[in-house]
C-alpha cells in the first residue's frame, strides 16, 4: 500500500488540535469582529427595536454626532477622567512602589494588601465609596470632625465635585495594579547602577531621574496603557456611583452609548457613538504606547 | 573547607579575636539607615492602611449593628454581631446564595472552557511563521482594546438569533469569544513561545498526534501560564457587571455583582445589611486572591516585565 502523501498524514494527525484552536478563532471572530462590523452596518441605519425595518440614511447619525450636545459633554468627561486618572494612578503607583521596595515579609504584605482595590469588583467599590461620599457619609464626617469644613460638602450632588469623585475612586482602583507594576519594574533595576552613580556623587533627585525614571519606562507603557483603556471601558463604578449625574456631569461616553441603545432604543445612533468610541480608543492607545514605548528604546 | 585547611595557621586567632579597627569603621555608615527603617515601615504601613481603609470600612461594619455604625463607622467592631450577615443571607429573595451560585456557574464553565481553547490556539499559532502570528497577535490585541459596550448590541442580536439570549449558556458563549480569549492568548504564547521546537519534533517522531502533543507535553510545560490565565480570567468574569446585565437580563436571576446592584436599587436597605450582603458579595475574590496572591503577583509582574 502506498503511504499517504505527507500533508495529508499532518492533518489527520493535527486534526484534533486545529479543530479546538479554530473553534477559539471561530468564537473570537463571531464575539469581536463580526460585531464591530454590524455595529458598522448598523452605524448608517435608523435601527430600532421598535420598528421591523431598518433603513440606510447614509451619516445621518454621524453628522447628529457634531450637534448632541450630550455626547460632547460625556466626550469632555471622559477624556478629562481618562487623563486625570491616568496621571493619579501612575503617581501614586510609582510612589508606592518606591516606598515598598524592600524585600522584607512586612513590605511583601504590604504589597498584597495595596493591590486589593483591584480584587473588589467595581460594583463593590462604587456602593464602598458610595458610603463615604454621602452627605453623611464617613468623609464628611472626618472632614467636619477636624474642622476642615463647616458644613457638609455634597460630593456626588455637586457636578464638578462629583467629577473629582468619580476620579478618585477609579484612580484608587488602579493604584492597587500601577503599584504591583512599578515595584516589579523597580525590583529588576540592578543595585549596581545605584552603586555606581552614587560613587560619581549623584543624589538621590539625580538617580530618580537618571536610574528609577528610565528603567520604570517600560512599566509606565503597561500602567498607562492600561489606565487609560480602562477608564474608556468604564461603566460599572459610575454606573454605581453616581449614575451618570447630577445633569450628566459624570457621564462617560461608554455608559452613554449603553443608554442610547437601551433606553431611548436608538440602536442605529448608539452603533455610531460606538464607532466613534472604538476608533477613539485606537487612536489613543496606539498613539500613547507607541509614544512610550520610543521612550524605552531612547534609553 | 579545603580553604580552611590550606590555609596558614598564622590566620586563624583573626576570627575569634575581634580586630578594633574594621568593624566600628562601618557602622557610622550603615547606622542612619537601620535608625530609618522603623521609621520607613511605619509610613509604609500608616499609607497604606490609609489607601485601603475603605475595605476596612466594609469589613468592620458588616459586623457592627446599625446604631454601632451610624455611631462612628470607623471604629472596630466593640460588640461584634453576625446579624448582618445572617439578615443577608436570611432575605427571602436568596439573593447572596443564588448570586454566588450563579456567579460560580458562569466562570467555572468559561474558565474550563476557554483555557483549552486559548491554549490549543495559541500553541498552533506559536509554532506559525512570525509574519502570520504577527497579524493574529495584531488582530487579538484589538478585542483586549475593545469597549465591551462597542459590541454589547451586536453580541445581543448574535445570541438572539442563535436563540441564547437571555440565558446563561449565551453569557457563558459571549465570554468565550471576547476580549478574555485575546488575553488567555497573549499569556500563553508568551510561555509556548519559549519551549524549544526540539521537544515538538521529537514527540512528533514517536508518532504523537498534534492533540497529545499539546495536552500531554506543552500543557504540562505551561502550568504557569495556566495558573495566571485561570486565576485573572476567574477574577474578571466574577466581577464582570456589564454583560451579566445585559446579556442575562433581570429575568434570569442574578450573578452576584448585578444582584448586589439591583437589589440595593430597588429597596432602601440599611447600613448593616448593605455591608453585610457586600461582604459576602466580596469575600470570596478576596480570599482566593490572598490564599494564591503569589500567583497573582508573578501573573503580573511576568505581564509587565515582557
Amino acid at each position: 500500500m502506498k503511504p499517504l502523501p505527507r500533508w495529508v498524514r499532518a492533518a489527520k494527525q493535527d486534526f484534533g488540535l486545529r479543530a479546538i484552536a479554530a473553534l477559539g478563532l471561530l468564537l473570537y471572530l463571531v464575539f469581536i469582529v463580526v460585531p464591530v462590523l454590524m455595529s458598522l452596518r448598523s452605524s448608517f441605519t435608523d435601527e430600532n427595536p421598535l420598528q421591523s425595518q431598518s433603513n440606510y440614511i447614509g451619516f445621518a447619525n454621524y453628522s447628529e454626532m457634531l450637534h448632541d450636545s450630550e455626547l460632547k459633554a460625556s466626550l469632555t468627561f471622559t477624556l478629562l477622567l481618562a487623563f486625570g486618572v491616568t496621571v493619579a494612578a501612575n503617581a501614586v503607583g510609582l510612589a508606592f512602589a518606591t516606598l515598598l521596595n524592600r524585600t522584607q515579609l512586612s513590605y511583601r504584605v504590604l504589597r498584597t494588601v495595596a493591590f486589593l482595590p483591584q480584587v473588589i469588583s467595581g460594583v463593590i467599590v462604587g456602593f464602598i465609596w458610595k458610603t463615604i461620599f454621602i452627605e453623611d457619609g464617613l468623609l464628611n464626617n472626618v472632614l467636619m470632625h477636624l474642622g476642615i469644613v463647616g458644613q457638609p460638602v455634597d460630593w456626588l450632588g455637586d457636578p464638578s465635585l462629583a467629577q473629582l469623585s468619580v476620579g478618585i475612586v477609579v484612580a484608587w482602583v488602579l493604584s492597587g495594579f500601577t503599584t504591583v507594576v512599578y515595584l516589579a519594574a523597580l525590583q529588576n533595576i540592578p543595585p549596581e547602577l545605584y552603586d555606581a552613580s552614587s560613587i560619581d556623587g549623584a543624589n538621590s533627585r539625580q538617580q530618580f531621574r537618571m536610574i528609577t525614571w528610565r528603567m520604570v519606562a517600560p512599566a509606565t507603557t503597561i500602567s498607562v496603557t492600561i489606565s487609560l483603556i480602562t477608564v474608556l471601558k468604564l461603566y460599572d463604578i459610575i454606573t454605581v456611583l453616581t449614575s451618570g449625574g447630577p445633569a450628566f456631569s459624570t457621564e462617560s461616553t461608554a455608559q452613554y452609548i449603553v443608554k442610547v441603545a437601551f433606553t431611548s432604543d436608538q440602536f442605529g445612533y448608539a452603533s455610531a457613538i460606538a464607532m466613534a468610541l472604538l476608533l477613539l480608543s485606537a487612536v489613543i492607545a496606539l498613539s500613547v504606547t507607541n509614544l512610550l514605548r520610543r521612550r524605552e528604546v531612547s534609553l | 573547607m579545603t580553604v580552611q585547611h590550606t590555609s596558614p595557621p598564622r590566620y586563624a586567632p583573626a576570627d575569634p579575636v575581634p580586630t578594633a579597627g574594621s568593624r566600628p569603621r562601618r557602622t557610622p555608615a550603615k547606622k542612619p539607615r537601620k535608625l530609618l527603617s522603623p521609621l520607613r515601615l511605619t509610613f509604609a504601613v500608616l499609607v497604606i492602611l490609609l489607601f485601603v481603609s475603605p475595605i476596612y470600612l466594609t469589613i468592620v461594619n458588616a459586623f457592627k449593628s446599625e446604631n454601632d455604625i451610624v455611631a462612628d463607622p470607623a471604629a472596630p467592631p466593640l460588640h461584634p454581631t453576625l446579624s448582618n450577615l445572617s439578615t443577608a443571607l436570611n432575605r427571602p429573595d436568596h439573593l447572596v446564595q443564588l448570586g454566588l451560585r450563579n456567579s460560580l456557574i458562569v466562570v467555572v464553565c468559561s474558565v474550563v472552557l476557554l483555557i483549552p481553547l486559548g491554549s490549543a490556539f495559541s500553541f498552533y499559532i506559536s509554532r506559525r511563521r512570525t509574519k502570520l502570528r504577527g497579524v493574529v497577535l495584531a488582530v487579538l490585541a484589538a478585542g483586549l482594546m475593545i469597549p465591551p459596550q462597542v459590541v454589547l448590541l451586536p453580541t445581543i442580536h448574535i445570541l438572539t438569533w442563535l436563540g441564547l439570549d437571555h440565558t446563561y449558556p449565551g453569557l457563558i458563549l459571549s465570554n468565550l469569544g471576547g476580549g478574555y480569549f485575546s488575553f488567555a492568548v497573549f499569556v500563553y504564547v508568551g510561555f509556548m513561545r519559549a519551549i524549544p521546537d526540539e521537544i515538538v519534533e521529537a514527540a512528533r517522531l514517536d508518532g504523537a498526534s498534534g492533540l497529545q502533543i499539546w495536552w500531554k507535553i506543552i500543557m504540562p510545560l505551561v502550568r504557569p501560564a495556566t495558573a495566571t490565565v485561570g486565576i485573572f480570567l476567574s477574577l474578571w468574569i466574577w466581577n464582570d457587571f456589564l454583560n451579566p446585565l445585559f446579556i442575562l437580563g433581570p429575568l434570569q436571576g442574578q450573578t452576584i455583582t448585578t444582584g448586589l446592584y439591583l437589589s440595593v436599587g430597588q429597596f432602601q436597605m440599611n447600613y448593616g445589611q448593605l455591608f453585610g450582603v457586600m461582604f459576602l458579595a466580596g469575600i470570596i475574590p478576596v480570599a482566593g486572591y490572598l490564599l494564591m496572591q503569589k500567583q497573582f503577583i508573578a501573573g503580573l509582574t511576568a505581564g509587565s516585565t515582557k
